[in-house]
């Protein structure tokens, strides 16, 4: 009896297990679809599942506010939410990967500031290049994530390592500075518009309220984005043994750097697009899916795709419920959860940061 | 028989430093080579030259007669295995997920590994006696094993040439004998090996050639007995005289006497 107790700890103990992965995979996605059913119910206006379910089967449930509130309201700011921490999930997992540093997350190391800059020139200087709502500013969002990771890559890369007081600082002083242009832009703005609000809420982190046209835009960049990742996820094992030895194995180092920070940073504009500055989502639900099934990316990506929507989508929903009905920017929340679990990774890498 | 691998006129210089004007070797499919030489004289260079992860200034080196600047890096790594001095692994991959990265050069764009690459692995290991580590995190591994896993992934890109820089570097001394006998075995499994190798009283009896590497002279190659000779030591090491039968007959008592 206890030597089969062993035995199961055992076998559930190995991570490397495929059917313990494919149950774990399963269950995300279960808690996933779940979780988008009960954050439709919750709201000022309480929606009855009951209802939810037969309105969704075609039936009609609900009366006309509820309809107009979970069809142009709670639904697009859900699948919002949802694909915003998948994409920074997955832009992080990139990241860590690409510097070889568990603690590469997009906000810290200045790609959100690059994407958010990006978007506010495409908000403020070129607004009649706006199609759908944001479809110049997110493609300037993307340019602007390319230039800011390049630029924090090379200034805190030594030969082809990147120590983490090198990153830490480069990011800082990227992100700030980039953040403080993007809100210089925001004072100069003298029309006091749309696009302030716009980038009020891009500043803070809060999830937006996009239209369905301009949610099937963003999702089709994160999809792609997540998509485009998994010829990485083997080539970023390679580059974990150091680049000379992923070359001498046959990685093309140069090729798979400018891939990662490319599909990196389409990832990170759109969940800017989506959300604006949300921090340490990149680093939290990465971090954690490495716990539990160790560091191969080839596994971590798709785990780490769905955990990151399970997780900025429950923090979304008790960022508008929990003071109703005000609401939180979900940016303060995640930096609530975020730094503290920051400064305990710092602290593990605390040998290397003050050798 | 054609060389395995040749250096022929080689050069090669950093920036402001030349390490070698013009270095002609070959290697054999059945050698066995210790390369010794004093720090600084070009011994990891020369390894990585023949990696292919450095190119050649001029000269070049030849693999069954193609140089290896016209064939892809894949190519090369599925027939000379480089094993590094150091080797730092981000995240805790284990021993099994890191030897697996042995058969990068033989995996498609998509896809994962097949039949044949999970055995080549399985081979590695049981070669290296490195099974048992296999769930084990690579960067928590004694030396001794590190260096012994290190191998297992040269060992699983089925190469005909392994490089090892420096293998016995770090081990005490019952870890240098396992790797010395590891390193016999591989020659009895007809994998060709050039080693670049510090301690001098290891060679006698396992490498069958010696290339001696000197700075600003040509290389010097020979069997160990003629090699390993206390006047050329000396004048190479730049070090006074060592006694001489030391060198030829080892033993675990002299050994510390003789690191050079």
């Amino acid at each position: 009896m206890t030597g089969k107790i062993e035995r199961i700890r055992s076998e559930s103990a190995a991570p490397s297990h495929p059917a313990r992965y494919r149950l774990l995979l399963g269950s995300l996605a279960l808690a996933l679809l779940l979780g988008i059913l009960l954050a439709a119910c919750v709201g000022v206006v309480p929606i009855p599942m009951h209802d939810l379910a037969r309105s969704l089967l075609g039936g009609q449930a609900l009366n006309a506010d509820q309809h107009l509130i979970l069809f142009t309201i709670r639904l697009p700011r859900i699948f919002a939410a949802a694909m915003a921490g998948a994409a920074l999930s997955v832009s992080g997992l990139l990241f860590q990967g690409l510097f070889r540093n568990p603690l590469a997350d997009p906000y810290v190391i200045g790609s959100s500031g690059g994407a958010l800059l990006g978007a506010s020139f495409g908000v403020f200087i070129l607004p009649q290049l706006s199609m759908a709502g944001f479809g110049a500013t997110a493609l300037l969002g993307v340019l602007g994530a390319i230039c800011s990771i390049t630029l924090v890559y090379m200034l805190a890369s030594v030969n082809g390592r990147t120590p983490v007081v090198a990153l830490l600082l480069a990011g800082f002083a990227v992100s700030t500075m980039l953040s403080y242009c993007s809100y210089f832009l925001e004072v100069m703005d003298h029309d006091f518009g749309a696009g302030m609000r716009v980038l009020s809420s891009w500043l803070h982190g809060t999830i937006n309220q996009p239209t369905w046209p301009q949610l099937a835009v963003l999702a089709a960049m994160v999809l792609v984005g997540i998509a485009a990742s998994f010829p990485l996820t083997r080539r970023l094992n390679t580059l974990a043994l150091g680049e000379e030895y992923a070359a001498h194995l046959g990685l093309h180092v140069q090729q798979t750097r400018i891939a990662v920070i490319v599909i990196g940073s389409l990832l990170t504009a759109a969940a800017v697009a989506l959300g604006g500055l949300i921090s340490f989502v990149g680093l939290i639900v990465p971090h954690m899916m490495r716990m539990i099934l160790g560091p191969d990316h080839v596994r971590l990506l798709p785990a780490t795709a769905l955990a990151g929507g399970i997780f900025l989508l429950f923090a979304d929903t008790v960022a508008r419920t929990i003071i109703a009905p005000s609401e939180l920017p979900v940016g303060v929340l995640t930096a609530f959860i975020g730094g503290p679990f920051f400064l305990y990774l710092l602290r593990q890498a605390k040998r290397e940061v003050f050798a | 028989m054609t060389p395995l691998l040749r250096f022929s006129s080689l050069g090669f210089s950093f920036a402001d430093r030349t390490i070698f004007t013009a270095l002609d070797a070959s290697v054999p499919p059945d050698a066995s080579i210790a390369l010794v030489g004093p720090n600084g004289c070009g011994k990891t260079t020369l390894l990585r030259l023949a990696a292919g992860t450095l190119k050649p200034t001029h000269g070049d080196v030849r693999l069954h007669g193609k140089s290896l600047h016209t064939l892809s890096q894949r190519t090369i790594a599925r027939s000379i295995a480089l094993v590094p001095q150091n080797v730092e692994v981000s995240f805790g991959f284990t021993v099994q997920q890191f030897v697996e990265q042995g058969r990068t050069p033989y995996l498609k764009m998509f896809g994962g590994m097949s039949v044949a690459d999970r055995d080549a692995v399985e081979h590695a290991m049981e070669l290296t006696d490195t099974c048992s580590l296999r769930s084990r995190i690579f960067n928590q591994l004694s030396g001794g094993e590190r260096q012994r896993v290190k191998i297992a992934l040269g060992l699983a890109q089925q190469p005909s040439l392994l490089l090892l820089d420096e293998p016995t570097q770090h081990l005490d001394i019952g870890r240098q004998l396992e790797l010395i006998d590891l390193v016999k075995r591989l020659r009895r499994h007809g994998i060709a090996i050039l080693a670049s190798m510090h301690e001098l009283t290891l060679i006698e009896g396992v490498f069958s050639q010696v290339w001696m590497l000197s700075p600003g002279e040509p290389l010097r190659q020979g069997s160990p007995q003629e090699m390993l000779r206390p006047d050329l030591l000396s004048r190479v090491f730049d070090c006074p005289p060592l006694s001489g039968p030391v060198l030829l007959k080892p033993s675990l008592k002299q050994s510390e006497r003789v690191r050079v």
